[in-house]
């Protein structure tokens, strides 16, 4: 399916995002192929990462004319890098929007590292960005930084002491699980009960009950969307009493969606950011945007992506002309995008700040509760 | 009282469960094929449930019998379109067929519904009853009710009437069935359209309390592929066992700790009641009973494992 900027999704963002209709003559082209996991375990993130990518692709800045093909690469590496092979194979790239699934940016990495071109994923997975790859940009907190904020903000909000930590058998669970034990044993705190769940579980009430048994006194959760609804739902029927701290899950309005406000009530977690909190003003029109061209409410996924690919597009209005240029200016420039300040590590991590949302019960639109940068874990 | 809630929750599961397997176990004694999208019929009645009721917003229970009837017509066409043309070919080419259907579902239901996961209405409202002092949650105890009667008229019907005998003659032998004089086609396509519909109630039980995504397929193919091989290879008692046998593990073994308090307070216990432990001994149970049992627990080795 070939998407130009004269689609549906364009117009919307035209009349939306405030953009000059009468734009000079086009002055560069940028070449951004879409591989995003439509289908699969990982869809619904897919889809959010899809949708902030066309968005953006949609509404260049002036003077930047924009194509892309948008390739669903399922869960599999193999299907992602034969879509990477066939479009680097039909001409130019400028950059790649590459897929959230840390498996398949792995698998990515040689590829983008033989044809010299930058990919720019949302992908949590620590391990992309630790490969030494010059070609890998990830517009995502990694969860060195959003497992940090979760066990922060569990401390001084709820002074924990012994949690319980339920996480996913799959390699986003494994991940984050890794990341919590590490930040909470910088702390001291030692978790009094750890259970990994795989995808397929449904019944929640045995893990609850055992986290309940072993002197839990709060609950770190590291699941994906539908799990942690099945979480959230169990334990308001439960009526533990503990507090909840969740992954990036609970962010995403498909998960929140499950659940009655009532069944959220004191839940919090992280998240990379919040668009459906319309904390600024930036953050307010990318919404309006947003819910124009898909009548649905983005997640941080969608953000962040619209804000990388952004970035790209950015580079490429101010003269970079080539996937070799686009990547200079992606290892050394800052771009203010609608979530956050971007700017490389030097490793390819652009995004350092995560929030931490909250929901009062009432409504199933998150207060932001806390904003950490990487700046408060080095102090 | 946690004890109560856990023997429920299982027993939610297991019935739901126990449809999956049915459906699948019916259309494998008709056609000696295995329906791999048996897993993808259970989606798709989560989400006929959910489609219905955007349009009518009643209790589930009251969509219930429009979800069996949409689905045992869908399973008309399924018959028409993924057996009848190749049941003449080698058996393979079916259950090639079948998991195509399933695959095409899949992403039909992901193009039609969207990745999200969605939730079908309550049975009978959502939320807690009061017996004895105890809090039990209601559209678990509507599940059980609902699948106890539907297996029930299964049973009834399959062994009960003219009708079902006649189902029950094609299964066994569809040429001496024919050499009778029963429709054979028409038994088959009969059958598909049972097991879909049973496929589809399970579908919308499941999809109030546990949600459906257009991936659920997958696990409950599994689930009732497991529970027919251990209760036995076209037994329909034994799928019910299997089914049974799944829930258990799923939710009581992990819940063991809690449920004998002795075992909690061994140090191997958190890893030997794991969630991750428990399917690893239900797949060591299956590899046992596929060793020592290969009819499995109900023993009707009618059919040969293909």
């Amino acid at each position: 399916m070939r998407w130009t900027k004269l689609g549906a999704v364009s117009l919307a963002a035209l009349a939306v995002g405030g953009i000059d209709c009468a734009r000079p003559a086009l002055a560069a082209d940028a070449n951004v192929p879409v591989l995003v996991p439509l289908t699969g375990f990982l869809s619904v993130e897919g889809t959010s990462q899809r949708n902030g990518a066309v968005l953006a692709l949609g509404s260049p800045p002036a003077g930047v004319k924009a194509t892309f093909d948008v390739s669903d690469t399922g869960v599999s590496p193999e299907v992602a890098v034969n879509a990477l092979e066939r479009a680097v194979s039909q001409g130019p790239v400028t950059a790649v929007v590459a897929s959230m699934l840390g498996a398949q940016v792995l698998a990515l990495l040689p590829v983008a590292l033989e044809h010299k071109v930058p990919l720019i994923t949302i992908s949590g997975t620590a391990a992309v960005t630790q490969q030494g790859n010059p070609y890998i940009f990830r517009f995502f907190p990694g969860d060195q930084v959003v497992k940090e904020a979760q066990v922060l903000f569990a401390i001084k909000q709820y002074k924990i002491k012994h949690p319980a930590v339920i996480y996913q058998t799959t390699a986003y669970g494994q991940s984050g699980h890794g990341a919590i034990d590490e930040s909470l044993k910088k702390h001291g705190i030692e978790p009094v009960y750890e259970e990994a769940l795989d995808v397929s579980i449904k019944d929640m009430t045995p893990t609850l009950s055992k986290a309940k048994a072993a002197g839990a006194d709060s609950l770190l959760l590291q699941l994906h969307g539908g799990p942690t609804a099945l979480f959230l739902k169990a334990a308001a029927s439960a009526n533990l009493g503990l507090p909840i701290v969740a992954g990036s899950g609970v962010s995403q309005p498909s998960t929140v969606a499950l659940l009655d406000p009532l069944e959220l009530k004191g839940v919090c977690g992280e998240t990379g950011s919040s668009p459906v909190s319309a904390e600024t003003p930036e953050m307010t029109r990318f919404l309006a945007q947003y819910r124009k061209a898909y009548s649905a409410d983005p997640d941080s996924f969608a953000v962040q992506q619209y804000d990388g690919t952004m970035m790209v597009l950015d580079a490429v209005a101010h003269g970079a002309k080539d996937a070799a240029a686009v990547t200079a200016a992606l290892s050394t420039n800052s771009y203010k995008g609608v979530a956050m300040t971007y700017k490389s590590d030097g490793h390819g991590d652009m995004a350092h700040s995560a929030v931490i949302i909250c929901y009062d019960g009432q409504s199933r639109i998150p207060k932001v509760a806390m904003h950490y940068t990487e700046d408060q874990a080095a102090k | 009282m946690i004890t109560l809630q856990l023997l429920i929750d299982a027993l939610a599961i297991g019935a739901a469960y126990s449809l999956v397997a049915l459906g699948f176990v019916l259309i494998l004694n008709a056609t000696s094929a295995v329906n791999f999208s048996q897993g993808d019929l259970v989606m798709l009645g989560g989400f006929v449930a959910v489609a219905l009721a955007a349009y009518l917003p009643v209790p589930g229970i009251v969509l219930l019998p429009l979800v069996l009837v949409i689905m045992a017509g869908l399973g008309l066409v399924f018959s028409a379109v993924a057996y009848f043309p190749l049941r003449r070919r080698p058996p393979e080419a079916v259950f090639i067929s079948t998991i195509a259907v399933g695959i095409i579902l899949q992403n039909g239901a992901n193009a039609v519904f969207g990745p999200e996961p969605q939730a079908a209405p309550a049975l009978l409202g959502s939320g807690e009853v009061e017996l004895g002092g105890l809090s039990i949650g209601r559209q678990s105890l509507a599940v059980i009710a609902t699948a106890i009667v539907l297996i029930l008229a299964l049973r009834w019907l399959l062994g009960g009437t003219q009708f079902g005998r006649r189902l029950r003659a094609t299964a066994q032998d569809p040429d001496m069935a024919a050499a009778v004089g029963i429709p054979v086609s028409a038994m088959i396509a009969i059958t598909f359209a049972l097991a879909t519909a049973l496929a589809g109630a399970a579908g919308a039980l499941l999809a109030h309390n546990f949600f459906v995504t257009p991936t659920d397929g997958t696990n409950y193919i599994l689930k009732a592929y497991i529970a027919v091989t251990i209760g036995g290879w076209g037994s329909i008692p034994g799928a019910v066992a299997g089914a049974g046998l799944i829930a258990i593990f799923e939710v009581i073994y992990p819940a063991l700790p809690i449920l004998v308090p002795a075992l909690g307070r061994v140090d191997w216990s958190g890893i030997a009641f794991s969630q991750t432990t428990s399917t690893i001994v239900l797949d060591a149970i299956i590899l046992l009973i596929l060793l020592v049992r290969p009819q499995g627990l109900f023993g009707e080795a009618v059919r040969q494992r293909p």
